[in-house]
């Protein structure tokens, strides 16, 4: 076959590769992570049940909404209802003589819960949210300050044009095109594979022809401290994100790689205190402190050993103990609303009765 | 105790209101006066005047009272209304000074004080004023707001600052109040025309109402309208200099992808247009796209040097396509032109940290942290 023949079919057989991959993943609406699991099992077989792969749920699938069919809150005059009917659930509100009713559409959270509603073309996010610490509603963070004075105020705040974009795409996946425009419709709930490793999907067409790693996509394992944090950022809010933003004070402890760029022993260069050092983003969270001394002891050297065990844990030891690091020196800050604690990744020497340092 | 009505910060009283009635106040011959009189029945003559409408009288009264008694302070303020009212602005801008001397918060007296430099021509001046005045409460009820929020936006407009006066006009299009002359404001800001609305010549006027329109629309949550509007507003107007750029920067609000072909096309309307070209560059830089946002940033600098927006987007360009070190010289230029600059101070904290230079990053951590305690923000627009 003469080369410009075999190019062209080449590029013809990429084509219909992408348009199988397109129209079987996208039309047929098949688990395109059941396809990663393939070559990548350990991985894509966990990752949909972590709390990110459950970020949001769509109807009848929210296990928090099917096992309490009724969730009730009465705050500023009102009443809010939450209702679950056959995989169908609703959030209603009342002032006593007006009840606005609203189908819930979309779960976020896979712990607390916060509902966000469209109304004639304009999304609102639900005054009121799940709380597991609680088992119960009340008011949605960020909300504490809104005092409603009207019902239709009351049903929540309203999203200004961006807001909606950043809630779905970052807990969805496939639900904003171009950077801007929602596609509900083609909306996969959660963090899927191809949320984080862009063009999977092509990588997956060409990896039939036997061309896994030519189209590979970037391996983030390779990305800087700094670089990751950043990327994480994009959801989990960077620090530049949260400097540009209007948060302050204890809600942004939420803000993980805003937090942890400030701590004096973060390091743009250094793989030993980037995000994925601590955390493997396909598994669920380790909620167990002791798990991340080592993560610690990596840099810092033991107490009282004669010499480092580890050559590159170089960095000052600590002078109270060698194990549980994290409950003091990344401590937990409950919210003003009481329902939340984050852990605070602001890593310090944390000393009792001082401020929280913004 | 009730406090006198021009400190109470726009309860209970109604200003424009009162401008109204002003305006229409008959002029009166001013009455020889009895210069025996104490000051308590020069007060209560000077009221019963203001309150039979006859200004002149009222002002006289009020004036002679006020020789008397210069602590006055009611008296500076109803002296001031009366002299606003007649259209006296730069005596009744004395009024209010001294009334302000007495009561530096008294919103109502800073607003009007405003007003009255606005008409005078001061702008700078009248702007902050209603500024001050608007933050110490002078927007008493809805009228009074529109009053001064519409003063603040053409003097923001006229003084050439654009994208502040249209976020200011954006309330006036949450809350669906239009007129003629507003959308020829919005029409001045969106074009970037550092005039005022009366300035504007009739040639100007169909334009700028169909910018206005449009941008009103947009701003009004109407969005298949706006972009109705925008377009007819392209076609009947190709050549409109800042036409592409607001309907770009109006578009930021929904994310950079959206803005992007219309800064493109303001480019290609308008090659030389500096703001375009810096806001491209930007929001390529904002959607991670350096690598296509570097020529863009280098033509900027070369353009516009002293700029510290141009030695930031071009040190984020070269900073972001693999190139620190070149980014640091520059970001560093900015920091020489202007060492406030929080975007600036984002920027090398990123330098800093991708280059290894960890407490170079924390400090410039810190001072991104003190500015923005100090109320700094980022930049939207370079």
């Amino acid at each position: 076959m003469l080369p410009g023949l075999r190019v062209l079919n080449r590029v013809f057989a990429i084509c219909a590769l992408l348009l199988l991959a397109s129209t079987v993943f996208a039309e047929q609406k098949q688990d395109a992570t059941a396809v990663c699991a393939q070559c990548h099992a350990s991985q894509a077989l966990t990752q949909p049940h972590t709390g990110m792969g459950r970020t949001l749920q769509l109807p009848g699938t929210d296990p928090t909404l099917n096992s309490h069919p009724r969730l009730t809150y009465q705050k500023f005059g009102y009443t809010y209802v939450v209702e679950t009917k056959n995989g169908e659930s609703t959030y209603s509100v009342t002032d006593g003589t007006r009840t606005i009713t609203l189908p819930i559409l979309w779960t976020f959270g896979s712990g607390a819960q916060t509902w966000v509603f469209e109304r004639e073309g304009i999304y609102y996010e639900g005054l009121v949210s799940y709380y597991p610490s609680v088992d119960g509603l009340g008011i949605t963070i960020g909300d504490t300050e809104i005092t409603p004075r009207t019902l239709d105020e009351a049903v929540g705040r309203r999203l200004p044009p961006s807001e909606p974009v950043a809630c779905f795409g970052c807990h969805s996946t496939n639900a904003v095109k171009e950077g801007q425009l929602l596609t509900l419709g083609s909306l996969e709930p959660g963090v899927k594979c191809e949320h984080c490793h862009v063009q999977s999907i092509t990588h997956m067409a060409y990896a039939v022809q036997g061309q896994a790693m030519e189209t590979a996509p970037p391996d983030l394992r390779k990305l800087t401290s700094e670089d990751l944090s950043n990327f994480c950022g994009q959801c989990h809010r960077s620090w530049e994100t949260v400097i540009r933003g209007p948060w302050k004070g204890e809600l942004n402890v939420r803000f993980a790689p805003y937090r942890l760029a400030y701590s004096k022993c973060f390091s743009g260069t250094d793989p030993r205190i980037s995000c994925i050092a601590c955390h493997d983003p396909h598994r669920n969270l380790v909620t167990e402190t002791a798990a991340y001394d080592p993560k610690c002891l990596a840099c810092h050297a033991l107490k009282g050993a004669q010499a480092p065990t580890n050559t590159q844990a170089t960095a000052k030891a600590c002078p109270v103990q060698n194990n549980d690091c994290v409950s003091c020196h990344m401590p937990e800050v409950k919210l003003v609303n009481g329902l939340t604690t984050f852990r605070d990744h602001l890593i310090r020497i944390a000393k009792s009765g001082t401020p929280y340092p913004d | 105790m009730k406090r006198p009505w021009h400190l109470r910060n726009g309860r209970g009283q109604n200003w424009a209101c009162v401008l109204l009635l002003f305006a229409l106040l008959p002029c009166g011959r001013i009455a020889a006066q009895n210069a025996t009189v104490s000051f308590q029945e020069l007060a209560e003559q000077a009221a019963a005047a203001r309150d039979v409408d006859d200004a002149p009288r009222a002002i006289e009264l009020y004036t002679q009272a006020l020789q008397i008694n210069p602590k006055w302070e009611d008296g500076w303020w109803s002296l001031g209304l009366l002299r606003y009212g007649s259209g006296s602005y730069a005596s009744a801008t004395e009024a209010f000074s001294n009334l302000l001397k007495m009561s530096p918060q008294s919103a109502p007296a800073l607003a009007l004080r405003g007003l009255c430099e606005f008409e005078m021509g001061e702008y700078s001046q009248s702007l902050a004023d209603i500024r001050n005045g608007l933050a110490s409460g002078a927007a008493g009820d809805a009228r009074q707001e529109q009053i001064l929020r519409y003063h603040e936006a053409i003097l923001l407009t006229r003084l050439g600052n654009f994208s502040e006066a249209l976020k200011t006009y954006s309330a006036f299009a949450e809350h669906k109040l239009s007129s003629p002359d507003l959308l020829v404001g919005i029409g001045l800001a969106g074009l970037r025309i550092p005039l005022l609305p009366k300035d504007a010549s009739a040639d100007q006027q169909p334009l700028l109402t169909a910018v206005g329109d449009a941008a009103f629309r947009f701003m009004a949550g109407e969005q298949e309208a706006a972009q109705q509007a925008f377009q007819d507003l392209f076609q009947r107007y190709p050549t409109a200099r800042n036409a592409h750029f607001l309907y770009g920067d109006l578009l930021l609000a929904f994310g950079p992808e959206a803005a992007v072909p219309q800064f493109k096309k303001e480019l290609e309307v308008a090659p030389d247009n500096s703001n375009a070209l810096a806001m491209l560059a930007w929001t390529l830089l904002m959607e991670d796209q350096a690598e296509e946002a570097l020529p863009y940033a280098k033509r900027i600098a070369e353009e516009e040097p002293k700029r510290v927006g141009s030695q930031l987007i071009l040190g984020r360009a070269l900073l972001d396509t693999g190139d620190a070190a070149g980014g640091l010289e520059h970001l560093e230029q900015g920091l020489k032109l202007q060492p406030d600059n929080l975007e600036i101070h984002l920027a090398l904290a990123k330098a800093y940290s991708k280059s290894g230079r960890d407490d170079d990053a924390r400090r410039e951590r810190s001072l991104c942290l003190q500015l923005r305690k100090n109320g700094a923000t980022g930049l939207a627009r370079p």
